[in-house]
Order: structure tokens, then C-alpha cells, then sequence
């Protein structure tokens, strides 16, 4: 998940690349786009318009998206942004109301379960096993993006998981290395604001506002760093865990070391933090390392690296947490479900996944296999695919049911009571749990 | 006396037994249908929610009739929402009331030829709520912030004040905010108010030998308190309603120290998605706004007839 507008690039010959590959799209018509392989017949949807429904920060991959298709199909494909926390309500109103515009929606995975239980988007069970049969999507992101209720309702689209930036020359100047654990990454935190603070200089910026995407992702990665997670296996909730309240403590005992303040501390004030060189370290989504190279957005070009998100406790074993990640669905309000399908097909294909990773500004990460481990990725973002593919083995998913948003919100309002110093950690943590029970006992 | 003849009963050409009694509500129908589609279904709507299981994708799923309000009756933070929403909005808007006054005065005894200073006045009203919300974040930001700048620079303070990200801060920044944004709005009715004032009544009282402060107290204020009452409650059901602010500065932080009742409402039916409690929660609110709003009403009839 994406939240700079970067206009630079990373270094690549990305204007050209991409004049060739939209001119690839737009002459073969026939490109091996689909992820399993499969020869991808470009349809002919002269005449056709369709509405693509796109979170604000994936804007510029759902134009480069647009235009290819357009080329090859002969469609017309409006692009429509809706405020990342407006994804439900657009799509769902959309559907209730009959006005029925969108006809792709680019969904966060969190939503799915409420979105099929709304009947807001429809099923592609039967599609994705026509069309993606053998594909090397993910296997961390394929479920959790797209699995509710045993059907498939979508396709990946975006795969995201946070993992650690740090400022090489402030850990340098500070007799610093990039923690492994969480308590390195503390005690690291707190030495280099204690000495640096004076000069505007923190530790580290902590996302803490009151929203799942910030403190939520946030705790997300600290409880994934524990070995924890949101649900056992019989999908209770397990918010009230030691394993669970040792990921809520270990934020509370950063945040004094953090950029102030953390509860009011989201992406517009901790991304630029972080590329002016005001904060040492970030937990971010992977394509911060794109920008972090870009001098028109970034002061610390070359002076940063990455790495994955630290351990804690008895858990050895790094592993990245699902926080954000995006899928594309078919509105159950959408007049051409068939050409509406073409296009996700199109817009979520090795191909175009490749191609919208490499262009700096779509927000876009990988979501094959072979996308994450090619030498195109390897080449342009040699670090940040490096922690990349090992966060995504085994990451932890967040909730995906019919009430994930209801619980997600109300666990993100406990945090912050901690952050806030209102409760303790477990106390905010066995108030969440009961929250969590009762949203899903109705 | 006899009622006086409608043309039918006077066999009036033109004039048909019974129209007369249909002419008025036919005049009044558009109005009528009106007021039934804006505003009796509407109300309707929200009733039949209310009693309903609803999510925003599949309202009237069920109905447990009165399952919403014994969860709000149970709900601590919905009464705090509600309490935290009439702290707000009877203080911060008598401030505003006093405050617009005040400019109004001024304006009307020292600045009535600077026409300048009056549109100067209604910059704050002009600009769209949330990027008085976005102003004020920069403002009052920790990091870069330019309050922070000033007492980090005056020596005023060692560290970053969290005024967003702290009780009462965050809640007193929401006011100050509010405050600067509508104090114009009444200053600027207020300063119409004052135009509309006999002048005969001023020029006695001058003649009497009133001290401007007892011209004030003793003329002016009373002529102008049914007004003020009128202004005053206005202000105070547009305070009942903030949520801009809270959206923009705080998002009803820190923990839930400025959730107030709109933003709850908000945050129920389009953040939890259950449409049928955010109803509920809606009835609720607007029980409490009439509540509180009773007295201020009672008290402008009360002005009007001692002005009267």
C-alpha cells in the first residue's frame, strides 16, 4: 500500500520500458499475460466502458492499467479514486443504492468477507480455477486476499507487507546496527533519541493513529515478530494472549522514543520524517524503498537500508505481518461482469504485476512468485526484495470475516487507549478480546 | 354573527360547493409533499432502522425491535459521546457568543466605514470545514508545527507539546479551532442586529445621561437579547453537529477523549457498517439536542415578549 505520489525515478529507464510494454500490450493483444500462462486472447470490448474503482495511492498503476487494456481491447476504462477508508462504503452504497457505477473494485483484503456477505462483489470461484489454474500467486496472499466462506472472490492485486527501514547514517553516527529483536530495535530507538533529540532527531516513528492501517499495522507487526496472531484455530480470538499483550507492551515501551507523538503520527507525518532524516527508523510498506532512492522526494538517498521486521520473546523466526494488501473484484453491480473480468484478468497479470512493480508511484508490490523473485525486481530494488520474500513466508494474515472492520477498529481503539497511557497493555488487550467475541457472537 | 357567505354558498359563477375547502390544500401541497419526502421519510427511515438489524449492504435483515437502544442503554461510551458533545457545545458556543459581539460592537461603533475589516472577518467562515481542520493540524503539529516552533524558539518549552495527542489539549484545540472558525458568523448577525436598532432609544438614553456601559446593559442588550437568543441557539445546534474537527484534528482521540456524538454516529454505521445502532444512535442525539435546547428556546420567547 502506497502513500507518496513520487513523480522520480529509481533509476531504471522506466519511460521507455513502459512505452514498450504498453506498446507490447497494445500489438500482441495476445501477450501470455494470464498468471497461470495461459495465452491471454485480448478481447475485442470496442464500445465497452469500465469503471475501475482504485484506492487513492494505486491512481497512477490503475491509469498505466487503463491505457494498456485500451490499447488492446479497444475498452474504455475510467479510472475512479476513493479514499482508502471509503473502499466499503463506495462499493457497498454503489450496489444498495442501484446506481451501480463501478464495475472493478479494488478492495483491501480486511473487507472481503463484508463485501461478499453484502453481496457488494460477486463470486469467481469458478473463473480464477479457469483462468488462474497453476498461477505462482503468492501462497502467504492467495487465501487471506481472496478466500471467504470457502469461495474465491477476488484476485490479488497488490501484495503488502511491512518490513523495517533504517537510516544508515544515523545508526552510523550513533554506534548503531539494525536491530534484530525488538528489544534491539528499543534500546536503539532510545539511544539515538536520547542523543539526537535536541537536534530534531528521534529514534524511530511509530504509525499510532487511531486506524488499523497505522496502529493497527503497527501492533500487527510487533504481535507477527512475537510468533502471535489474531486467531487460534478454531478462529477465536486470542487478543488476550501473553504473546499478544508482550507485542501491545513492546509498542507502548517505544513510543516515549518515538517521533512525537505517536498517537498523532500517521503516513503524511512519518514518511516525510523519514526521508528528511528526522527519524532512524520506520516500519513501512516495501515500496518505501523505491522513494527512499528518489531525490525528488527523499534526502537520504543511498543512506538507508532494510530489513525485516525485528522478533520478540521466545520466537526466533522472522515473519512479516499482511498489513494493507489488495485485491480486484467484480461488482455485483456491474452491467458487463464478463468484460469487467477481463480486465482484472489484464490488471493482475504476471505481466502487468512485473511492469507496475518497477514503475515508481503505483504502489504496487508483487504478487507471483516469480514477479517477487525475478532479476527485473532483484535489479531495481536489490534490498527491498531481499526482505520482501522473506517477510511474505509465513506471514500473519489479519482477520478477513464479515465483521474484520468492526473488529479491526475496535482493536485499533483499544491500542490507542494504551498509547494513551488510559489502560494497560493487558487490560486494552483483554478489553479488545471481548470486543472481538462479541462482534462475532452478533 | 353569521360567518361570512364563501362564494358557492352566495351561488357565485365560477364557484363550486366544496372547492373552497380544497383550494387551501391544494396551495399547501407542494409544501406538503415536500416535507413528507425530505423530511417524513427520511425520519421514517431512520425509525425503521433503528428497530432493525441493519448493515450498510443489507439493511432490515431481522427485527429485534428494541435490541439497538438496550445496547446504547448499556453502552458507557455512547453516553460519554453524548456527555463530551453538551460540554462542548453549550460552552464553546456562548463563548463564540460573546466573542461575535464583541466584534460586532466594535465594528459597529469604530469600524463602521471599514469595509475591509468586515470581509477580513469572514475569511474563518469561508473556508471549508476540514481545511480549517488541516490549517489547525499545521498548526498545532508536534514535529514542524507552528505553535510548537514558537515555544520550542521562545524557550517556552523544552519538548514537543502534544496538543492533539493529549487531554484536555486535543479538546481544548477542537474549541479553539471551532471557535475561530464561527465567532465570525455571529459577529457578522449580530452586526446586522445592531444596524436594525431605533436610534430615537440611544439618543434618549444619551439625553438621560447613560454612560456608554449603561447604554449597553440597560438599552442595547435588551432589545438585542431575543436575537442573540436566536443566534445563540442556532450556533448551539450547529455545535451539537461538529464533526469536521474531530474527523480532521483528533479522529476522536486521544483513546476517545473527543469522540463526540456525531463522530460516534459516523463511526458506527460507516466504519462498523451497523446502520440499524447508528440509527438508534441518531434518535438518541437528536432526543438530547431538543433536550437541551428547550430552555434556550423557552428563554428567546421569554426575550421576545419583554423586548415586545
Amino acid at each position: 500500500m502506497k502513500h507518496l505520489d513520487p513523480r522520480g525515478r529509481r533509476g531504471l529507464s522506466m519511460p521507455q520500458t513502459r512505452r514498450q510494454f504498453l506498446g507490447t500490450a497494445a500489438a500482441a493483444g495476445a501477450a501470455a499475460l494470464a498468471g497461470s500462462g495461459t495465452a491471454w486472447s485480448a478481447p475485442d470490448l470496442a464500445g465497452v466502458t469500465l469503471n475501475l474503482m482504485v484506492i487513492q495511492p494505486h491512481v497512477t498503476g490503475g491509469r498505466i492499467i487503463a491505457e494498456a487494456f485500451g490499447k488492446a481491447t479497444g475498452a474504455k476504462v475510467n479510472v475512479l479514486p476513493v479514499p482508502n477508508d471509503q473502499i466499503q462504503q463506495k462499493a457497498t452504497l454503489d450496489v444498495q443504492s442501484g446506481s451501480n457505477v463501478y464495475d472493478v473494485i479494488d478492495y483491501w483484503y480486511g473487507l472481503l468477507g463484508a463485501l461478499a456477505d453484502d453481496g457488494t462483489v460477486i463470486d469467481v470461484t469458478d473463473r480464477i480455477g479457469k483462468d488462474f489454474a497453476g498461477a505462482d500467486l503468492l501462497p502467504a496472499i492467495y487465501d487471506p486476499y481472496t478466500l471467504y466462506d470457502g469461495k474465491r472472490w477476488g484476485v490479488p492485486y497488490d501484495g503488502d507487507s511491512h518490513v523495517l527501514f533504517v537510516n544508515t547514517e544515523i545508526l552510523e553516527r550513533n554506534g548503531q546496527k539494525a536491530p534484530e529483536t525488538w528489544d534491539e530495535y528499543l534500546a536503539t530507538a532510545k539511544a539515538i533519541t536520547e542523543a539526537e533529540k535536541g537536534k530534531g532527531i528521534f529514534g524511530t516513528a511509530l504509525l499510532g493513529v487511531k486506524q488499523p492501517f497505522m496502529i493497527g499495522c503497527s501492533y500487527a507487526n510487533r504481535l507477527a515478530g512475537f510468533g502471535g496472531r489474531f486467531l487460534d484455530d478454531a478462529g477465536k480470538p486470542v487478543l488476550d494472549s501473553d504473546i499478544s499483550i508482550a507485542a501491545a507492551q513492546a509498542m507502548l515501551d517505544v513510543a516515549p522514543y518515538a517521533l512525537p507523538t505517536p498517537l498523532e503520527t500517521g503516513f503524511e507525518q512519518g514518511l516525510p520524517a523519514f526521508l528528511s532524516g528526522k527519524a532512524a527508523m520506520i516500519e513501512f510498506w516495501t515500496d518505501l524503498g523505491v522513494n527512499a532512492q528518489d531525490p525528488k522526494t527523499s534526502q537520504i538517498v543511498d543512506k538507508w537500508n532494510v530489513v525485516q521486521i525485528p522478533v520478540g520473546g521466545a520466537n526466533k523466526q522472522h515473519r512479516g505481518s499482511l498489513d494493507a494488501g489488495f485485491g480486484l473484484a467484480i461488482s455485483a453491480g456491474s452491467k458487463q461482469p464478463d468484460a469487467a473480468w477481463e480486465l482484472i484478468k489484464f490488471a493482475c497479470s504476471k505481466a502487468m504485476n512485473l511492469e507496475l512493480t518497477l514503475t515508481p508511484g503505483t504502489g504496487i508490490d508483487p504478487i507471483y512468485t516469480s514477479v517477487l523473485d525475478s532479476p527485473e525486481y532483484r535489479k531495481a530494488a536489490p534490498k527491498v526484495q531481499a526482505a520482501a520474500a522473506q517477510a511474505l513466508h509465513g506471514a500473519l494474515a489479519w482477520p478477513t470475516g464479515a465483521s474484520a472492520s468492526k473488529m479491526l477498529q475496535s482493536l485499533a481503539d483499544q491500542l490507542a487507549l494504551v498509547l494513551d497511557r488510559s489502560k494497560t497493555p493487558r487490560q486494552a488487550m483483554q478489553d479488545a478480546q471481548a470486543s472481538w467475541l462479541g462482534i462475532m457472537n452478533g | 354573527m353569521a360567518s361570512p357567505a364563501t362564494p358557492a354558498d352566495r351561488g357565485l359563477p365560477g364557484a363550486m360547493p366544496g372547492r373552497s375547502r380544497l383550494v387551501p390544500w391544494l396551495l399547501a401541497a407542494p409544501l406538503l409533499v415536500g416535507l413528507a419526502v425530505f423530511a417524513l421519510y427520511p425520519f421514517l427511515d431512520i425509525l425503521a432502522l433503528s428497530l432493525s438489524k441493519s448493515s450498510l449492504g443489507r439493511p432490515f435483515q431481522h427485527w429485534p425491535i428494541l435490541a439497538n437502544f438496550l445496547s446504547l442503554a448499556r453502552s458507557e461510551e455512547f453516553h460519554a459521546a453524548l456527555l463530551r458533545t453538551t460540554i462542548f457545545a453549550v460552552p464553546v458556543s456562548l463563548a463564540e457568543l460573546v466573542l461575535g459581539l464583541g466584534i460586532a460592537l466594535l465594528l459597529h461603533s469604530s469600524l463602521r466605514e471599514a469595509r475591509w475589516v468586515h470581509s477580513l472577518i469572514l475569511l474563518p467562515l469561508m473556508t471549508p470545514p476540514m481545511m480549517v481542520a488541516v490549517a489547525w493540524k499545521l498548526i498545532l503539529a508536534p514535529v514542524g508545527g507552528l505553535l510548537n516552533g514558537v515555544l520550542l524558539g521562545w524557550g517556552l518549552a523544552d519538548s514537543p507539546v502534544s496538543f492533539l495527542g493529549t487531554m484536555p489539549a486535543a479538546f481544548l484545540s477542537i474549541a479553539v479551532a471551532d471557535t475561530w472558525q464561527w465567532t465570525p458568523f455571529i459577529a457578522i448577525l449580530a452586526y446586522a442586529a445592531l444596524q436594525v436598532l431605533p436610534d430615537e432609544v440611544f439618543e434618549a438614553a444619551r439625553v438621560d445621561g447613560a454612560s456608554p456601559a449603561k447604554m449597553f446593559w440597560y438599552v442595547t442588550l435588551p432589545m438585542l437579547a431575543p436575537t442573540l437568543l436566536a443566534i445563540f441557539l442556532l450556533r448551539v445546534v450547529m455545535a451539537f453537529k461538529l464533526f469536521d474537527l474531530v474527523y480532521g484534528l483528533t479522529f476522536g482521540g486521544p483513546g476517545f477523549s473527543t469522540t463526540v456524538a456525531s463522530f460516534k454516529i459516523w463511526r458506527t454505521a460507516l466504519q462498523e457498517f451497523d446502520v440499524g445502532l447508528a440509527a438508534s444512535q441518531t434518535l438518541v442525539f437528536a432526543v438530547l439536542v431538543s433536550l437541551v435546547t428547550l430552555p434556550i428556546t423557552w428563554l428567546h420567547r421569554r426575550s421576545e415578549e419583554w423586548a415586545g
